[in-house]
């Protein structure tokens, strides 16, 4: 990988430099965001580049990025339009197998991460263990060298194109729920294994569910010990929590509308300025907390609890934002029209709005979170 | 008994143009929209007028020396004294003793109380509340001991309203520690005078005095000043909010402070600014329609039918527009947000930081929101406890 | 009381400023019933010059100021933390107004002597100038317009000067040929009147009436007052708002306390849910502020763009001050109807916060300039 300035302003214009000379123009800022399919071509750039993996040390072949740098670098994606579908496996496999894997499991898996042969993705959540996550039933059953998967996973963003998946199974029934589940890996072409896609209300599926149907997978894909999922995964939820909780989720949209309200005049009008402004302040001062919690995590600290407030707060602004978006593309909010901005890109009102809408579920609902910050860090009884 | 016309049959007009018209030659023109609760050295002798007149107690029956108004005629009367900016005397007897004394006291009881309240003899004020038992009032403690032909009270009432201006206060108090709470408690008239009682103002955040706390010590009270009999009291007390209901949610106080940034922001100029006008008129959009529900709810009574627990959505909606409102106020007065003083306007002296403070506790006081969303949950949507 | 913020969580202090916040919290924690608050209330100098000697003592009045001019030399990342020490204990003293504001100008000042002779006795604790700029209610503006100096005599209005009463001197800005310059005017100057204002705190605004006051030594020239005072301003709003943290920071810990022990329908209020979440959100406003005041100091300490400043200025006093007045009111409504008396502390909370948060520019006057400054579209 290419040096890069020590200076934080001096980072930001070469990562712009490079993303303009190296993104497509015409994927720039697409109406839903790319898949896995879609964003093959620029994965491989980026990985050629050595910046697929903006978080991970540089000994694994990452860029090893300050807190600050990595929040540089997601705003200039963000600045360049580039919507893609996030890589688990660079996102949240990557750095659990870099923790608690192997020799073995880290020598084999992380190149193919880095290189994109492989595409994970992450199955957690299943129809009656949403927001109850530890009570999930998928189970894994020891057979001679082999676990035997039964179950169905659900909410699993990019099923239908991963290789790969990450369980989070039941490996023993017997003991409090958080202690009986154990981390598998499991290659998609698995016998047994049946994705279902599911629409969402924009009319396209971005996640599936997945049913395992005595689905055999060998003794060294389980990472760390039986048993120990539910705590590698937990501790390893800062790292994904704080994602849940990037500024960028409700910093993009913002852009857009910044962008629609330029084309349409909006400006102009001191009422939509304050409203648009109260937003853009809101957002900077979520980028302040996320800098700061992500600051711990850069220390090699652990992040609590405490990361819940960054996603309550940044996913309820991000939906703030979107409904103004919504509403400053007037009659455009209703339909399906994609529209044609000033600054040559276009956009489609409705689907940030409809993205923006589970954001407060997934990862936790919000309700649920509160509960949670109530008891953890306010101490509050019941 | 004065001589009353039947204001029922009055044309709906009519009457009101006569109650406007006596208001406009009695009520002191410097006591209009007073910012804050009066006590009785200031309205005593227009509570004197109104008993003159007849029109202290608008909704008692014409037998008890009151107006007789029907639900339509009542509201038409409220409206106008809302409108005009009447302020409240301390009313307690009229809209609290004397009802219940008409539906549950015993006639000597009635023969005696009712006149009084009516001449203004008897001031009175609400000894419910207790430190230990605000929203939980069930879990009142102030207790009452039979001992002959008395009863011997003893504890701590809070939130008395203008408890110093009073000589009777009316009481929730305890006879009876097993079973329900609910089921042993009592309601009792006192005496202000009466030996062991002591009365103590509380300042609010305004640097008012609008409640008290009063204190009993071995206070002697006679056992015919039980009424509805012992361990009645919750169920005649909460009865007593039937109908009285609607009045919690009337949107004077929204429409009050309305008009109150109207006056504001004319002297100010700030409906220059686009977008103080906005947000202006989006609250005002929300005063009117608190103006629609309300009329809706009303328009049950005037038929003749009955509110249930979901008119707490009027008091919810008025006490935080009403809030929302204050705060624009706020908003809109820069560096005299934290002054006590006022700005200047047409209509006199509007006050920022006064009317702010004064908003917030619309939302505790009468059952606070919490407990009235309490309510709506389970009564409006059904949703288990 | 508990420290609920996540600062001993996830935020890392160098060995001094511990010290530093550790010995500010012992500090206030000499009043934590709010005696000296209610003693100095409603009456001038609506503040404390006892405890100003202690703050003086402390070392905290020279703080911000360079050690060459007899200061510590610290910054704002080590201020702040003795800002929102203060405004927990809702410490009567104008800290703001003069270890900043003026004690900030004067480190400017265009003559060293002047700098050398009045610092030094700031910093003891001795003298106590208050800056006199503003002139409308709600006005940013910095140029000075209804004050003019002729012949080094003052005339006209200031308004908005907080804690005047108390004060030895003003500094203030005048129109004067070629823009805004700034003199310093003793409080006992002849034609010089105060009109009081009573603060809901409890404290005092005065509006200035200069009737051919004589000016004192001048601070700076026309040319480069309006700017000057635009830096000191910014950097007024930063302590304003560390100051509103700690304000709003100590009302919900005294009210996360309270829910926890209220006991009403046979358990703790602070296990109802509705409640908890409510409270969880205001948890969530004061972070949230945290992280900017913690941010935005960072910034004053490491940039000299006073573009970049103001932005920051004006993002982190409309957090704060929003976040206050929604947290101070929010805490009475936790609190039931003692909320509302004035013998609970917590109203008290809510008072300052409706001065601190209007004083130097309110949430939304913040936000149109915000909008002004990076939205490039003139009003």
């Amino acid at each position: 990988m290419a040096a890069l300035p020590a200076d934080d302003h001096g980072f930001r214009l070469q990562v712009r430099a490079w993303l303009e000379a190296n993104f497509p123009h015409e994927l720039r800022f697409p109406t839903r965001r790319l898949d896995f399919r879609r964003s093959m071509d620029w994965h491989r750039k980026l990985a050629a580049q050595g910046w697929v993996a903006p978080g991970w040390p540089r000994e694994y072949g990452g860029m090893g990025l300050s807190a600050y740098q990595q929040v540089i670098f997601s705003e200039e994606l963000d600045r360049a339009g580039i919507v893609v579908i996030p890589n688990f496996g660079i996102t949240m496999l990557g750095p659990l197998l870099i923790r608690f894997g192997t020799e073995q499991q880290k020598a084999y898996y992380l190149p193919r991460i880095l290189s994109g042969e492989d595409l994970w993705c992450q199955g957690y959540s299943e129809p009656g263990a949403g927001s109850d996550l530890a009570s999930l039933r998928t189970s894994a059953e020891l057979d001679g060298d082999h676990w035997v998967v039964n179950g169905q996973k659900i909410w699993t963003t990019m099923a239908q194109q991963a290789t790969h998946i990450f369980l989070l199974v039941r490996t023993d029934r017997t003991v409090k729920k958080q202690r009986g589940i154990s981390f598998l890996l499991v290659p998609m072409d698995s016998p047994g294994i049946t994705v279902r896609p599911i629409d969402n209300i924009g009319g396209y599926s971005e996640f599936a569910e997945v049913f395992f149907d005595d689905v055999r997978v060998p003794r060294d894909a389980m990472v760390g010990e039986v048993n120990q999922g539910w705590s590698m995964a937990k501790a390893l939820l800062g790292s994904e929590r704080i994602l849940l909780g990037s500024p960028k989720l409700a910093k993009f949209p913002l852009q857009r509308l910044e962008a629609l309200a330029h084309t349409l005049g909006l400006f102009e009008d001191p009422v939509f300025r304050d409203r648009y402004v109260t937003l853009a302040m809101e957002v900077e001062d979520m980028v302040a907390l996320y800098v700061r919690l992500l600051e711990v995590l850069r220390r090699g600290d652990p992040l609590g609890e405490e990361v819940s407030v960054l996603k309550l707060a940044v996913t309820e602004l991000f939906q703030r934002v979107t409904d103004l978006l919504l509403e400053a593309a007037g009659e455009h909010g209703a339909t399906d029209a994609v529209l044609q901005l000033g600054d040559g890109s276009t956009l489609k009102p409705v689907n940030p709005y409809y993205l923006s809408r589970p954001a407060t579920i997934y990862g936790g609902s919000s309700e649920v979170q509160r509960n949670i910050l109530a008891k953890a860090l306010l101490r509050l009884p019941g | 008994m004065i001589d009353m016309p039947d204001y029922n049959a009055m044309d709906d007009e009519e009457f009101r143009r006569l109650v406007h018209d006596w208001i406009v030659a009695n009520y002191p023109q410097e006591l209009r929209f007073p910012p804050e609760r009066m006590h009785w050295e200031q309205c005593g002798d227009w509570y004197l007028k109104l008993a003159e007149q007849g029109w202290l107690a608008p909704g008692w029956p014409r037998e008890h020396g009151g107006m007789g108004l029907d639900a339509n005629k009542l509201l038409i009367f409220m409206d106008v004294c809302e409108s005009y900016g009447v302020g409240r005397t301390p009313d307690q007897g009229m809209t609290m003793v004397g009802p219940l004394l008409i539906q549950h006291g015993t006639e000597e009881q009635k023969a005696h109380y009712l006149p009084r309240i009516l001449a203004g003899e008897h001031i009175w004020c609400q000894g419910y509340s207790e430190p230990g038992a605000g929203s939980d009032l069930a879990s009142l403690r102030t207790s009452a001991v039979r001992d002959g032909d008395h009863y011997v009270v003893n504890g701590h009432k809070i939130w008395t309203t203008l408890a110093m201006d009073a000589n009777m206060i009316f009481m929730l108090v305890r006879t009876q520690n097993t079973g329900k709470k609910q089921e042993g408690i009592t309601f009792l008239l006192v005496p202000l005078d009466t030996p062991g009682i002591t009365v103590r103002p509380i300042v609010n955040l305004g640097m008012h005095d609008e409640f008290a706390e009063v204190f009993f010590d071995d206070v002697r009270v006679p056992a015919a000043n039980v009424v509805g009999g012992e361990n009645n009291g919750w169920t005649i007390a909460k009865a007593l909010l039937g109908h009285e209901r609607i009045f919690i949610g009337s949107p004077k106080f929204a429409t009050l402070a309305m008009y109150r940034l109207k006056s504001l922001a004319e002297a100010v100029g700030l409906f220059e600014d686009p977008l103080f006008v906005s947000r202006y008129t989006a609250l005002k959009l929300d005063v009117e329609d608190l103006g629609a529900a309300y009329r809706r709810f009303v328009a049950v009574l005037k038929r003749g039918g009955h509110i249930g627990a979901e008119v707490s959505m009027l008091k919810i909606w008025n006490t935080e527009t009403q809030q929302r409102i204050t705060e624009l106020m706020l908003e809109a007065a820069g560096e005299s947000a934290g002054v006590w003083g006022g700005v200047d306007t047409a209509d006199g002296l509007v006050r920022p930081a006064g009317e702010f403070i004064g908003s917030r506790p619309t939302t505790i006081y009468g059952g606070s929101n919490e407990v009235q969303r309490n309510i709506l949950a389970k009564a409006a949507l059904g949703l288990p406890s | 009381m508990e420290d609920i913020s996540l600062q001993s969580k996830i935020d890392v202090l160098t060995e001094e400023q511990v010290l530093i916040q550790d010995s500010a919290i012992a500090f206030i924690a000499a009043d934590e019933e709010l005696k000296r608050v209610r003693a100095n209330r409603f009456q001038q100098p609506g503040f404390d010059r006892k405890l100003w000697r202690e703050v003086a003592d402390a070392g905290w009045l020279g703080l911000l100021i360079p050690e060459q001019q007899g200061g510590v030399g610290l910054g704002f990342a080590d201020l702040t933390l003795v800002l929102i020490q203060l405004g927990k204990g809702l410490t009567p003293v104008p800290f703001v107004a003069t270890a900043v504001l003026a004690a900030r100008t004067l480190a400017r000042a265009e003559d060293p002597a002047l700098v050398d002779e009045y610092l030094s006795r700031l910093i003891a604790g001795d003298w106590l100038p208050v800056l006199a700029w503003q002139e409308q209610r709600a006005g940013l503006d910095t140029a000075a317009e209804a004050v003019v100096c002729k012949a080094d005599r003052l005339h006209g209005r200031k308004m908005f000067v907080p804690d005047a009463g108390g004060a030895d001197a003003f500094i203030v800005s005048v129109a004067e040929a070629g823009g805004t310059a700034l003199y310093m005017v003793d409080r006992d100057a002849p034609g010089l009147s105060l009109e009081f204002e009573q603060r809901v705190d409890g404290g005092f605004f005065a509006h200035l009436d200069f009737a051919d006051t004589p000016a004192g030594p001048r601070i700076a020239g026309p040319e480069q007052g309006a700017a000057l005072l635009a830096e000191v301003l910014d950097e007024g709003r930063l302590a304003a708002s560390a100051e509103l943290l700690g304000v709003m920071t100590r009302a919900l810990e005294i009210s996360v306390d309270y829910i926890q022990q209220r006991v009403q329908f046979d358990k703790p209020i602070g296990s109802f849910q509705a409640i908890q979440h409510k409270t969880v959100d205001l948890f969530i406003l004061s972070e949230i502020s945290r992280s900017v005041v913690l941010q935005s100091a960072a910034l004053f300490d490491s940039e000299t763009d006073a573009r970049r400043r103001a932005v920051a200025a004006s993002q982190v006093k409309a957090r704060c001050s929003d976040a206050a007045l929604k947290i101070g009111k929010d805490a009475i409504q936790l609190h039931g109807g003692i909320g509302y008396t004035d013998e609970c502390n917590i109203g008290l909370y809510l008072k300052k916060a409706m001065y601190l948060g209007s004083w130097l520019g309110n949430a939304s006057a913040h936000r149109a300039r915000y909008a002004e400054l990076t939205l490039g579209v003139a009003q």
